[in-house]
C-alpha cells in the first residue's frame, strides 16, 4: 500500500486547556506544549496498537518558543530569579518531548519554527522512507501578547493535529495538502456534517 | 517556628502547579522525588527558588538540601530551622 492517509485530526485552543485532564504535571507546562499535547490527545488514537518506536512526531512551532522566552525573561528581576521550569521551555521543540513523553513514543521526530506548509510532507517522508509507520504531525501557534508584540503578528493559542500512517483513514494525504490547519479545520467540519 | 505541613503542601501544589492533587492526598512523610509525589530534577529548583520567595532560606551547597528534599515533613522541619527569625 503506498497511499498515505489522514487517519484522524484534531484542532484545540487555549479554551479548551481548561477542561484538559492529561496527568498531574499538565501545569506546569508552557502554553505551546500544553497546546501541542492536547492537540495530539484529541486525534484520540490509540498507540496501543502501534509499535511506539515506529511512530514519528513532526511539529512546527509558528514562532518558535518566544512566547516562553519572553514570559522567562521578564521573571529575571523576581526573587530567586526566572522560573527554573520556564527555562525547560525556552526551546522550540519541548513540544516535541513532551508528547514523546505522555504517549511513550520514541520514533524519529523533526521541529520547525515558521510556517506549517512543509510539516505533512516532511512527515509523509518519515513513512515513506520507512523511517516510521505513522506520524504524528502538530502545528502550533502560541502568540501571546508580548511575543506579538515583538513579531508584530496577531495574538493566537491554537493547536492543531494530525496523524498520518499507511492505513485507510479519513482521507487520502496528496502532496498539494499543505496547509494543516485549513485541511484540520476542512476535516472538522466534514466530520460535524456527517 | 514550625511551618504547617499542611501550608507547605499547598505551597508545593500552587509553585508546582500540580493538578488533580489536594494537600490532603499528599502523605507527610512519602518521598517528594522519584515514587511518592513523583517529583523531579527541575521541581527540585522550582521548590528551591520557593523556599527563597517565600521563606528568605538560600540554599548554597546542594548537600545541605538533600536531605531536606525527602519529604514534606523534612522540608517543614529545615524551614523551621533555617527560617530567618
Amino acid at each position: 500500500m503506498n497511499k498515505i492517509s489522514i487517519a484522524a485530526a484534531s484542532i484545540v485552543t487555549e479554551a479548551d486547556l481548561a477542561s484538559a485532564r492529561l496527568g498531574q504535571r499538565f501545569g506546569r507546562l508552557d502554553l505551546q506544549s500544553q497546546l501541542a499535547l492536547l492537540a495530539v490527545a484529541s486525534l484520540k488514537i490509540n498507540f496501543d496498537e502501534f509499535a511506539r518506536d515506529r511512530i514519528g512526531i513532526c511539529l512546527t512551532a509558528s514562532a518558535g518558543s518566544l512566547s516562553t522566552d519572553v514570559n522567562f525573561w521578564n521573571g529575571r528581576n523576581g526573587v530567586g530569579g526566572p522560573s527554573p521550569t520556564l527555562f525547560a521551555y525556552t526551546l522550540p521543540s519541548a513540544a516535541i518531548g513532551e508528547i514523546a513523553i505522555h504517549f511513550r513514543l520514541t520514533g524519529p521526530d523533526l521541529c520547525f519554527v515558521g510556517d506549517d506548509k512543509n510539516l505533512l510532507a516532511e512527515a509523509a517522508d518519515f513513512i515513506r522512507r520507512g523511517d516510521a509507520d505513522g506520524c504524528v504531525c502538530v502545528y502550533c501557534e502560541a502568540v501571546t501578547v508580548g511575543c506579538a508584540e515583538i513579531i508584530s503578528s496577531p495574538q493566537s493559542a491554537t493547536a492543531c493535529a494530525i496523524f498520518l500512517n499507511r492505513a485507510d483513514g479519513l482521507r487520502e494525504w496528496r502532496e498539494f495538502d499543505r496547509d494543516m490547519k485549513a485541511l484540520c479545520a476542512l476535516i472538522s467540519q466534514t466530520k460535524s456534517a456527517g | 517556628m514550625q511551618i504547617s505541613t499542611h501550608e507547605l503542601k499547598s505551597k508545593i501544589i500552587e509553585s508546582l502547579k500540580l493538578q488533580d492533587i489536594t494537600p490532603e492526598q499528599i502523605d507527610d512523610d512519602a518521598p517528594l522525588f522519584g515514587t511518592g509525589l513523583g517529583l523531579d530534577s527541575i521541581d527540585a529548583l522550582e521548590l528551591v527558588v520557593l523556599l527563597e520567595k517565600d521563606y528568605g532560606i538560600v540554599i548554597k551547597d546542594i548537600e545541605e538540601g538533600r536531605p531536606a528534599f525527602r519529604s514534606v515533613r523534612t522540608l517543614a522541619d529545615f524551614i523551621a530551622a533555617k527560617r530567618p527569625q
